[in-house]
Order: C-alpha cells, then structure tokens, then sequence
C-alpha cells in the first residue's frame, strides 16, 4: 500500500504543490517567527551581557515608581537608591569598583540637523566611567565637563557626525551645545538605541539631582566570590533601603524580563501564523477531497483486491504525510531566509541585531511537526471517505459520488451561530465586567458557525451573487454559476479560507476607523487648548515647557506630565507602582475639558485626587476614599476627590501638579503633552509662530493644533492598521492559492465536460471566461461573508468598548468597497493560470478519456 | 445547389488520402492508411469496422476534433485540415453537430439550457418554432427542465440529439450514439437519427459497431486496418452481418 500511495503522488505531483506551497507558507511563517524570537532575545542577550558586566549589583529593595524611561533599566522598576551608598560600598573589602548608574532619556542631534533615531529603539545618556570594564574608548578622548560627549560606535556611525564636530544633545530636560570627543566601543550590536556618554559628573548632576540613582554596579576584587560580597554588602546598603545582588542573579532577571516582552510578540505573530496554517488546512483538505473523489474507481479496485479500509486510509494519510513533510521542510528554510532578510533591511535602517540567527532543533522540530499535524489532521475526513469506498464501484461505469446531506451541517452551524450571536449581543447588553470575552467567544462562534454553514448558504448566495453575470455575459455566467453550485461544500471551503482573513480584514477597518473616529472626537471634546506641545522622542523637555510658559502669547501652558507611585492602603506591602498623571488643577476648563461623573475636579485644588470610573470601580473606590500613596521621596494620604471618565487622560489617576512633584522625583518625570492656551486677543498665527521658534532647539518637540493632534493619533492607527493587514495578507494569500488550487484540480477533474462543450463550439476565451467568473463568484462569496460577518462583529465593539476610549462606530465603506474590488481582481489574479490549462486541454479528450 | 464550391454538391464531406499516425519510429501506429471516402448530403452514414479500425479516428478527424497526419478534409466546402483551432472553433459551432457515446450533457444545466448550449455560445438567436419542433421530435416537451442526472440514458442521448439538430448544422456527427443505451432507447434514438435525414434533410455521419444501428443507415462504409474495405447501401442487419463476416 505504500507503494501506491507514493506512486500516487508521484502521478499527481502537479495536484499537490499547491497544497505543498499552502504548508509552506504557514511553516514559514511560524518558523520565522520562532527565529525571529531567538535572533532578538539572542540580540538583547548580547547587550545584556556586554552592558551588565557588574561582578554586583546595589539597587532598590522595594518595588516602586520610575515610569520614566530610562535607557539602562535593570529589570522592574524598584526605589531609588542614595548616591552616598556608592561611597559606603566603595568602601567595604574586596569591593575594587562601585559606579553609580547616572543614566536617562536623552535626544542627540544628528549631522543632518534631525534627532537621531530609529524606530521605537531607546535614546539615552550615561556616564562614561574610564575604569568601566564593560566600555572601551576606541577613538578621541572621553568627554570632560558639560560641552562635551562620548558617542558609542553604532551611534556616531548614524549620527553621520565625526569626532570633534559641534552638535546639540537634550539631556534631562535642557538643550545643550556640546562636541563630540570621543567614539565608545559597547561590545554588542545596539539594536537601534542611541547611546550618548556623558563625563561622570555632568551626568550627576543631570540624572541625580537630588541624590538618588536607581543602580550600583560593583566589580570585586580578584579572588572575591560575588555571593560572598553579596552577604557582606547587605546589612550596610539594608539601611539605606536598597539591596545588593549578585551580577548573575540581575542578567538572569533581565533576560526573563526580556524573553517574556518578546514572547508576547512572538504569540501575537504565532496567531497569525496560526491563521494562515488553518486557512492551509482548508487548501490541503480540499485538494485530498478532490483528489479522492477523482480514485474513488482506484480505491474500489484496491479494495476489491483485498485491501482493508484502514490500508487506504493508511495510504491517504501517508500522502497527507509527504505533503506536510516536504512543504515544512521547505517552509523552515523560507522561514531563515525570511529572518535573514528582515535583518538585513532592519541593518539598513539603522537597526543593527545580533549576527547569529540559531537555526536550533526545537524551532526545525517544531515547524516541521506543526505542518505535518496540520496536513494530515485536513487530509483524516477526505481519506476516512475513501477507506469506506465499497468495492462494488469499481465494477461500476459511472462513479457516483453521492453527496452527503446537508442537514446536519445546517443543525450544527446554525446553532453555533445563534449561540455566537446571543453572547455578542449579551455582550452589548452588559458590557461590563465581562464583555470583551464574551465577544470574544461569540465572535468565534459566529466565526466557526459561518464556516460550518457555508456550504448550506452557497447555493443561494452564489445564485444572488452570479445573476448579474448570468444576465449579462451569456451563456458563460450561467455554465459559471453551475460549476461553482453543483459542489457546494467545495466552492463553500475554498471560500471559506478566504472568508476567515477577510473577517478579519472587514474587522479590523471597522475597529481602526472608529478608533481614529473616537481619537478625534475625544480630542474635540476634551482639549480646549489652541495648541498641543507633543514629543516625537520619549516626552516633552522641562526647558521647552518653561521655555513655552515664557511667551507673552500665551496665557497658560498645562503639561500633562507622566510618573508612577505606589498606592495602597496602609499596610499593604510591595504593591506594583501605579502610572499617574501630574496636572495643574486650573488646567481644567482652561485647557482640558474632562468630564466628571461624580464628585468635582475644583477638589484637586485642596490637594484630592481624580481617580478613572474604570479604575475606581475596579478598585472599590468612591468619593472620599483615602489612598495612601508612596514612592522613593515621600508618602502622602489624599482622598479622592472627584470621578472622571475620560480617555483624554492617559492614566488612571490624576494628581495635582504640587502633589506630583512632592512625590515624583524630577529624573523621573516625563512630559507627555503641553497644552497651550492663548493670552486674549494674542493672534494664533503669531502664538505658533513663536511656539515654534521656543521648541526649535528642543529638536523633537512639534507644535500642533488641535485638529492636526487629533490626526497625528489617528495616524498612529493607520501604522497598526498597516502592521495588521501585512499580516492578515499571508492568509489571503494562502486562500488566493486555495481558489487557484481549487479551479486547478476542478478543470482536471471536468476535463471530458470541458471537452464537450469546447466540441460543441466554446472558444478558448469563453472557456477561460468560464473559469474567470467562477473564481470571481467564489472570491466575492468569501469576500462578502466574510468581510459582513467582521464588519458586524466589530460594529459592536464601540458599544462594549465604550468606556476604554472607542466611543464612536465609524464604518468605513469606501475602503470595504475597495476590499471587495481586491477581492474579485484576486479572483481574476486566481484564475489566470487554471484558465490558461483549461483551454489548453486538447477537444480530443471528450471522447477519448477512460 | 451552386452556391458551394464543392465540386460535387451532393457529398457533404470528403476526405483524400488521409493518414493519421500516432508515435513515431518504430512505435509509430498507423491509424489511418489513406483513406478516401465520400459522405452524401441528406443521408445516414454509418461508418463500422472492428476494434482499432480506425472508424473513431477517422470520424475525429472529418469533424476537426484530431488533425491529420496527412491528406485533405473537406466539409461543406471548407478545407479544414489546415484550419487554425479558432477557425475549427466556429466551424464546429456553427456547421457541425455532436453526438457522443457517453458524457454529452453539461451536467450543471438543464435539459433546454443543454439544448440551446451552441446557439447561446454562438450569440446567435434561438428559432422558437425550430426548437418546439425538435423538442416534439425527440419526444422531450415534459423533460425540457430537469438536470441531466434526472434524466435516463436513452433520455440523455435524445437530449444531445435535439442540441445536435437545434442549430441546424451542416452535418452530424454521432460517436457510438447508442453504445450505452439499452436496446429499446437505443432504437428510439437510432429512429430519431434516421427521422431528421429523411423529414429534415439533416445529413449525419455514425461511427458504430452494431449491426443494428448500422441497419438504420443508408449506406454502410466498413474500415479495417485503416482502410477503407468496402460498403453496402440501403443494409438491413442481416446483410450487414454478412459484410462483416466476409471482411473478417
């Protein structure tokens, strides 16, 4: 039997490449996700142990506040430590070095007179310790005093500055005029982070003015375990509320840190591969299913010779093997290339990764395990059909393949359907608690009843769909319409892999567009500025607040400034900090318009607190509730004073400005947004004008009005949009093959039918025609069922989502449109090749097959 | 009967030193060995011989489905042996007909829809009084709208008759019409066959190896080992039994 089976593909090679192609691409994707995950922990590994080269580490022993982003983190945000601990430890025996970690945001001006950056990539500052044994000058000098800098090699090669050339750096907050002097070898590739050096004690004073630092980094001396320091070092830094670990313990910490981030992108990308690997199966199920039916006589005649059920079966399967075998093989090695290629255009960007790309036997194992259960899991049903092939067919003229009824099918997807729907519309009724998993499951019950139904609703949809090609372009819409009804199931799976990328398609442009609907009418009603100050680099500079507060046209400059704290009721020990916002409370009415749902924000004045309704209700919070907030410079006890729900404030409790300072230390707040106001009778052109010229030297900071702020927030959706449909893309590609696959496998299997009606006068082009509109009608089917179902889905989530900012439902029905447009050009795109074999099978074979 | 440029209007097709071989070298098998023959307009042809006769090959090749190797075809007029696919393309569907022994419905369409396939893939208008004439002929009047897997097989062949007459072709050509058929549809199709020749004027071409079908032909051309071997006019199955057995 395997013989046959072999023998079988090797007959019909042309019907499975598709198939083969179809695991190919989902394995690719799977097995490039998994490199993609190795090459960048292996990245952040190297930097890792090429900037953690400490023997110790002396840091905060409790978990609290730093939201603001600093380049250097050390794993979780934790207090911050006294400088004066760096002495005590230098001190103690066997210490050889204690370097305090002067590290924090900073914008380093680039030859070309832009900021200096790449991506999302971190853009720092840190002191340049000369007896620092992870670092090593390998041009010019190390930089002394404020007017100069140090730039490591990968920095200064994007800057496109040389040594000794004049630029400008922002380090905390303030814009300085400073020289290059020095080039900065780090050991590791940067992944795209702008690093700057700066001489110790320039970077006190920018990053530890009130003499606190988050790390010391401690080297032994020769002959002195790190454990064995550990121990003596932690009763004298104990006291000053730190801790001492071992260089060993942090790296580990941080690299888990590291792994975990990556591997929420490596499972946000393994759902799509995921997608693109079952709208495979669709292919691979369908193509067996054909194929099956065309040896039905095959499969009767080895079962007349004595075969059982379970060697046909058998034999099917191990074909199912081949395919998944051979397109998994073929798709890990696509899956490196795909990698090597990302980083070569990632390289070019400025962005450089690790070099190695481990190609390592769990990611080869698992793609190729991945797509052989896939493939055989599609082929199970097709080949259980064939085993169950009586033998008495093969005496048989005609094989009738009976077409099994369709009743049960209707039964199970309209139930999960209906099911689908009611926790849909549950979920619109009752949005909280649980609303986002309840649609959730009913969006993929809907999904999966719609899947299970297609073939009961193909023939009457298709029907609705072909009429205007039946009317109009005669008799080719009619034969069309027939070919693609008389196998529903068929027609039904080949769109159904499509359907399930076009859901998603038809989903995601609902949610972006009324995401960008809700940004801007949020923006409309809560700002009352008439500009906004934003950061295209980590956060506003304090200098260029103050800077902008100076303007005579301007009558008040709110900044909306970002730190954490720790809340807790009294007692509570090692609660996570919390991310808060600073505002003056004259800001409201002035420059912001928040709406509260309870109490009033004129509270915050008398030093309460504004807590999120979302947040409060989470948290048992009402007004007057006393929370106790602390962090590394003090504690305080507020009430809250008032309840807002507004997606306008990015954060779940608002302090007032006085409060916020008191309890956030300077290095660690970070400037969101600046809202401006204009003095009365100021002229706006005149106030922007000005605005422009105070941030000029700040580089990144821009100056918008409320309208182009709106559209810049609306933007960034439009670059997740992108990121998710190149995504979804590889599952329409997929579903493309399967309706070329399908069309394909159909023209063979119609060969004598084709044959006569090109007997009985088709020209070549009618029949390519035939087979165009065909994959138009199955294309169209999915496309419009699919995109409807998303579209549906999606236009509940602004009712669900309502109280975590999606408060509008826009429909984009342009773009819908053009998605159908698309959608039937991949459908002539589909035919083209099964169009060109159809009208190439010779007339002869009318009369001559079998 | 001048506006034709046959030579002789009487004969509807033709064909002259044809030779048809598949293979080539030592492999190569000789299908047809120069065969000249004449089809007369307005009458039944049968064309019988045994097994590897070369009668399918033969008829494949008049009706421009196969090419020959060599020789001339010529059809109500035309020269088609050296005609391009588009140009056999419109000639098959405008001057010829079809009957094949199996598989001659689209399945997908209904009885009518398969009846009007050639005129609807010609753009050309159906004449209702034709068709309704045709339809009554072959007995289908009540049929006309049920799917080929509705209908049974002598059913089937009565379809594919009436689409082979309903675009009024020069010629017919039927494959073994009756090869599936039990021997009742078989005559009723036969019957049929016969009818359109003498009620209609219609000429038709049957390639065949029953000496029963043969016997509702005009004249017989018997084919053996690619050749031409002899023919009987006005046979009865008796007589062309006979013949049969002399050329043997």
């Amino acid at each position: 039997m395997r013989r046959v089976a072999l023998r079988g593909i090797r007959a019909h090679l042309v019907r499975f490449v598709l198939s083969v192609l179809a695991v190919t691409l989902g394995v690719a994707f799977v097995a490039g996700t998994f490199s993609l995950r190795a090459m960048l922990s292996s990245t952040f590994s190297e930097i890792v142990d090429s900037s953690l080269t400490g023997d110790v580490y002396v840091r905060g022993s409790q978990p609290a506040g730093s939201a603001a982003p600093t380049g250097g983190g050390l794993g979780d945000a934790r207090n911050a430590i006294p400088l004066t601990l760096a002495d005590d430890v230098a001190a103690a025996d066997g210490v050889a070095l204690a370097l305090p970690g002067f590290t924090g945001p900073a914008v380093l001006v680039g030859a070309d007179g832009t900021a200096v950056s790449s991506g999302q990539a971190p853009s720092f500052a840190q002191a340049l310790y000369l007896d620092d044994p992870s670092l090593r000058l390998t041009g010019g000098r190390p930089p002394a005093g404020p007017g100069e800098i140090a730039l490591a090699t990968e920095t200064l090669a994007q800057s496109g500055l040389a040594l000794e050339d004049r630029t400008t750096v922002v380090v905390a907050g303030s814009v300085r005029a400073v020289v290059v002097v020095g080039e900065v070898d780090f050991g590791a590739p940067l992944a795209g982070a702008t690093i700057v050096f700066l001489d110790a004690g320039t970077a006190r004073d920018a990053y530890a003015p009130d003499g606190l630092v988050q790390s010391i980094t401690v080297y032994t001396d020769p002959g002195v375990s790190a454990r064995a320091l550990v121990d003596q070092l932690q009763p004298v830094v104990a006291a000053a509320t730190g801790e001492a670990v071992t260089g060993d313990l942090l790296r580990t910490d941080v690299r888990a840190a590291i792994d975990d981030a990556l591997g929420f992108v490596a499972t946000f990308l393994l759902v799509f591969a995921g997608i693109s690997l079952f709208v495979g199966a669709f292919i691979i199920a369908n193509t067996f299913a054909m194929s099956v039916r065309q040896r039905m006589r095959e499969f009767a005649l080895l079962r007349a010779l004595g075969a059982s059920p379970a060697q046909v079966f058998a034999s099917i399967l191990i074909q199912a093997t081949v395919v998944g075998v051979l397109g998994s093989a073929i798709g890990v090695v696509a899956g490196f290339g795909l990698v090597t290629g990302l980083r070569e255009v990632l390289d070019r960007f400025g962005m450089t990764l690790s070099g190695r790309i481990p190609l390592d036997a769990r990611t080869v194992a698992v793609s190729l395990v991945v797509g052989t259960v896939v493939s055989i899991a599609a082929a199970a049903l097709p080949a259980r059909r064939a085993a169950l092939t009586p033998p008495v067919e093969a005496m048989r003229d005609d094989v009738v393949v009976t077409e099994r009824t369709l009743r049960w099918r209707a039964l199970a997807g309209t139930l999960l359907t209906a099911a689908g729907v009611a926790a849909v519309l549950l979920a619109m009724a009752r949005p909280v608690p649980d609303g986002g998993r309840l649609l959730g499951a009913g969006a993929s019950a809907v999904l999966v009843g719609v899947l299970v139904l297609a073939p009961v609703i193909a023939r009457a949809s298709l029907g609705v769909l072909a009429a205007a090609f039946v009317v109009t372009i005669r008799p080719l819409g009619r034969l069309a319409r027939g070919n693609v009804t008389r196998n529903p199931r068929r027609t039904a799976n080949t769109a159904g892999a499509l359907m399930i990328g076009m859901a998603l398609v038809g989903a995601s442009s609902v949610l972006a567009a009324s995401a960008q609907g809700s940004t801007r009418s949020i923006v409309a009603e809560a700002s009352s500025a008439d500009f906004v100050l934003r950061s295209a680099l980590s956060d506003v500079p304090a200098d260029a607040v103050a800077a902008v507060t100076r303007l005579g046209e301007v009558a008040a400059a709110d900044a909306v400034t970002l730190g954490s704290v720790v809340i807790g009721s009294t007692g509570d020990d090692a609660q996570p900090p919390t991310t808060v916002v600073g505002l003056d409370p004259e800001a409201f009415g002035r420059t912001m318009t928040i709406e509260t749902t309870q109490g009033s924000l004129a509270r915050l004045a008398e030093g309460d607190v504004a807590v999120q309704q979302a947040t409060a209700r989470d948290e048992g919070w009402t007004i007057g509730t006393e929370l106790a907030l602390t962090s590394s410079t003090g504690s305080a006890t507020v009430r809250v004073g008032a309840i807002i729900d507004s997606p306008a404030i990015p954060a779940p409790v608002v302090l007032p400005a006085e409060l916020f300072d008191r309890l956030v230390p300077a290095a660690q707040r970070a400037v969101n947004l600046v809202f401006v106001k204009a003095a009365p009778g100021a002229d706006l052109g005149e106030l922007r004008a000005g605005l422009t010229r105070a941030v000029a030297p700040f580089v990144v900071v821009s100056v918008l009005d409320t309208e182009e702020f709106a559209s810049e927030l609306a933007g960034q959706v439009d670059q997740v949009l992108g990121i998710l449909y190149a995504l979804l893309a590889l599952s329409v590609v997929i579903a493309v093959l399967g309706i070329v696959n399908t069309l394909a496998l159909s023209v063979i299997e119609r060969t004598r039918e084709i044959a006569l009606l090109r007997a009985v006068g088709l020209g070549r082009l009618q029949l390519a025609g035939t087979v165009m509109i065909e994959s138009v009608l199955t294309a169209l089917f999915g496309a419009v069922v699919g995109v409807g179902m998303g579209v549906a889905l999606a236009a509940t989530m602004p009712t669900i989502f309502a109280d975590v900012g999606l408060t509008t439902l826009v429909v984009p029905w342009g773009t819908l449109g053009w998605i159908l447009v698309l959608a039937a050009v991949a459908g002539v795109l589909a035919a083209v090749w099964p169009a060109i074999r159809a009208a190439r099978l010779p007339v002869l074979d009318a009369v001559t097959v079998d | 009967m001048t506006k034709h440029a046959a030579p002789e209007p009487s004969v509807i097709a033709r064909a002259r030193g044809l030779v048809k071989t598949y293979g080539a070298g030592e492999t190569a098998v000789r299908a047809l060995a120069g065969i000249d023959v004449d089809f007369a307009r307005g009458e039944l042809t049968a064309i019988m011989g045994p097994s590897g006769s070369g009668k399918s090959t033969l008829m494949h090749c008049l009706a421009g489905l196969d090419s020959a190797t060599s020789g001339s075809v010529v059809v109500d007029g035309a020269e088609i042996s050296r005609m391009k696919e588009r140009q056999l393309t419109k000639l098959r569907r405008t001057r010829l007909g079809f009957v094949f022994q199996a598989y001659n419905l689209v399945p997908t369409l209904t009885a009518a829809e398969n009846i009007t396939l050639p005129l609807d893939i010609a753009r050309r208008p159906v004449d209702r009084a034709h068709f309704d004439a045709v339809v009554a002929a072959v007995g289908l009047a009540d049929r006309l709208h049920h799917r080929p897997s509705e209908l049974s097989g002598g059913q089937q062949q009565r379809v594919a008759c009436a689409r082979a007459l309903v675009s009024r072709p020069a010629i017919i050509f039927a494959d073994e019409p009756t090869g599936n058929l039990d021997s009742r549809s078989a005559r009723e199709v036969l019957t049929f066959l016969r009818r359109s020749v003498d009620d209609l004027g219609q000429s038709v071409v049957m390639v065949t190896h029953d000496a029963n079908a043969a016997a509702f032909a005009h004249r017989v051309v018997f084919l053996a080992d690619g050749r031409v071997v002899g023919e009987l006019a006005d046979p009865a199955p008796g007589t062309v039994l006979d013949s049969l057995r002399e050329l043997g």
